[in-house]
């Protein structure tokens, strides 16, 4: 099969012919139709998060199983899925006390000693994050997916992978958010826009979209945002403070900076809670002004929106096709698998939602 | 003799050790692979040298800033 190999960080991805393994007795093979290019593929990418290479990268797509192992009771062939980075075990104690996207079982990978799932001429091929979505083939673990209902688009699904329950999850799982909440969302790339029109759906009040490019804005009051803020001024705390009379009750950061994140706290009201979903590069501090906790502000982070997903994810496409859930203006572009280095370097740029490569072209 | 510890960035298992005690280890070669989070995060020598000592190993938890292995320096 053809996949995009990532063989040095801050090159290009090239195409190359890679080996699948045949599906071991509790994986699957997925025949991706939809890959979301995501801004995380790029923290990878541009190695401020280290990872091993080479490596295929792709985290967020739908598609359609080809073949399963022999103890898959789940799924059978021609079964439309999406796939998640949150594969759990099932049995440890994140996944028992409910918290499955924290599982750290190693038990969804192949052992070191055992074949690779993706190899070159023997060489291995380091799957990235368990899935490796840019590629014509993906071999997985039964619990790295969830079946989906036919009628749902394949490109709006992928999306469904990682940003929307990202954002969403947040919303709903981290943050918890009531209705009249009011909230602030910094960085409105496809997991900032996901919060927004998650905030709105939870029926927040006041949805504030933060972020430096208009389009960007624009399209934030498209999802549910009910106010925008362009932080170039270079008083956006100031200006939610404002607006807000005191300050938010939920703030959530998309961004994965520092100074981002030491904003989503000093938006917060008392007793408001600042939910940390961009991915801040590994050795970064983030520094906040003691005082603050006496009025029981709250942080804290958030992976893949503390999602379960195969709860989460049909109920997503169920959102979707009822109408709340808007993935029609996520998507900047369909492009081919050849074309992957442009999507990310059109993500490096911020002007763009999101591109999804399509198989079938 | 001059050494290095080499410090895990990140709370994770180790996932796998590519190298032995003994081995000599160039900087910026990987000396083994850490899982976090369903991440495969390398973890490299500062520094070219000797392995003095590998202090975990394979399924071990290690937390961030833990000491990994101690390195002569060549």
């Amino acid at each position: 099969m053809k996949a995009a190999v990532l063989r040095e960080q801050n090159k290009p991805m090239e195409i190359e012919e890679v080996q699948i393994s045949k599906p071991g007795p509790r994986e699957v093979l997925v025949r991706p139709i939809a890959a979301g290019v995501c801004h995380s593929d790029l923290h990878f990418l541009d190695g401020s998060y280290p990872y091993m290479l080479p490596t295929i990268l792709g985290h967020e797509s739908a598609g359609v199983v080809e073949e399963v192992g022999k103890d898959v009771t789940y799924v059978k062939k021609g079964d439309h899925v999406i796939t998640c980075l949150s594969a759990f075990c099932g049995h440890c104690n994140k996944c028992l006390t409910g918290h499955l996207s924290l599982c750290q079982s190693p038990e969804v990978s192949r052992a070191p000693e055992v074949e690779s799932r993706l190899s070159i001429g023997g060489e291995t091929v380091h799957q990235f994050l368990n899935l490796s979505s840019f590629a014509e083939l993906m071999l997985i673990h039964e619990h790295a997916l969830v079946k989906v209902r036919e009628d749902m688009p394949m490109d709006r699904a992928a999306l469904i992978g990682c940003s929307t329950t990202t954002g969403v999850g947040a919303v709903f799982h981290t943050a918890g958010v009531e209705p009249g909440s009011i909230v602030a969302v910094i960085g409105c790339g496809g997991v900032g826009l996901a919060a927004i029109n998650g905030a709105a759906i939870a029926g927040a009040s006041m949805v504030i979209a933060v972020d430096m490019v208009d389009s960007k804005l624009e399209l934030a009051k498209a999802v549910g945002a009910t106010h925008t803020i362009n932080a170039r001024s270079g008083n956006a705390v100031g200006e939610v403070l404002e607006l807000t009379k005191g300050g938010c009750d939920y703030t959530f950061e998309a961004i994965g900076l520092k100074a981002t994140a030491e904003q989503a706290f000093q938006m917060l009201c008392s007793g408001g809670t600042a939910t940390i979903i961009g991915m801040i590069p590994v050795g970064t501090m983030v520094e906040l002004h003691g005082v603050d906790f006496l009025m029981e502000k709250k942080i804290q982070g958030s992976n893949m929106g503390s999602n379960r997903f195969r709860i989460d994810m049909p109920r997503f496409v169920d959102f979707y096709l009822s109408g709340k859930l808007h993935l029609d203006q996520m998507i900047s572009k369909h492009i081919k698998l050849a074309d992957v280095n442009t999507a990310l370097n059109a993500l490096k740029s911020g002007e763009e939602a999101r591109h999804v490569i399509m198989f079938d072209q | 003799m001059a050494t290095e510890r080499i410090k895990s960035e990140i709370t994770g298992t180790v996932w796998k050790i590519l190298l032995a005690e003994g081995d000599s280890i160039q900087v910026e070669s990987e000396l083994m692979i850490l899982e976090s989070m369903k991440m495969e995060i390398p973890v490299e020598s500062a520094v070219s040298g000797r392995i003095q000592s590998i202090l975990v190993a394979p399924g071990d938890a290690v937390d961030e800033d833990q000491d990994l292995a101690i390195i002569e320096i060549d």
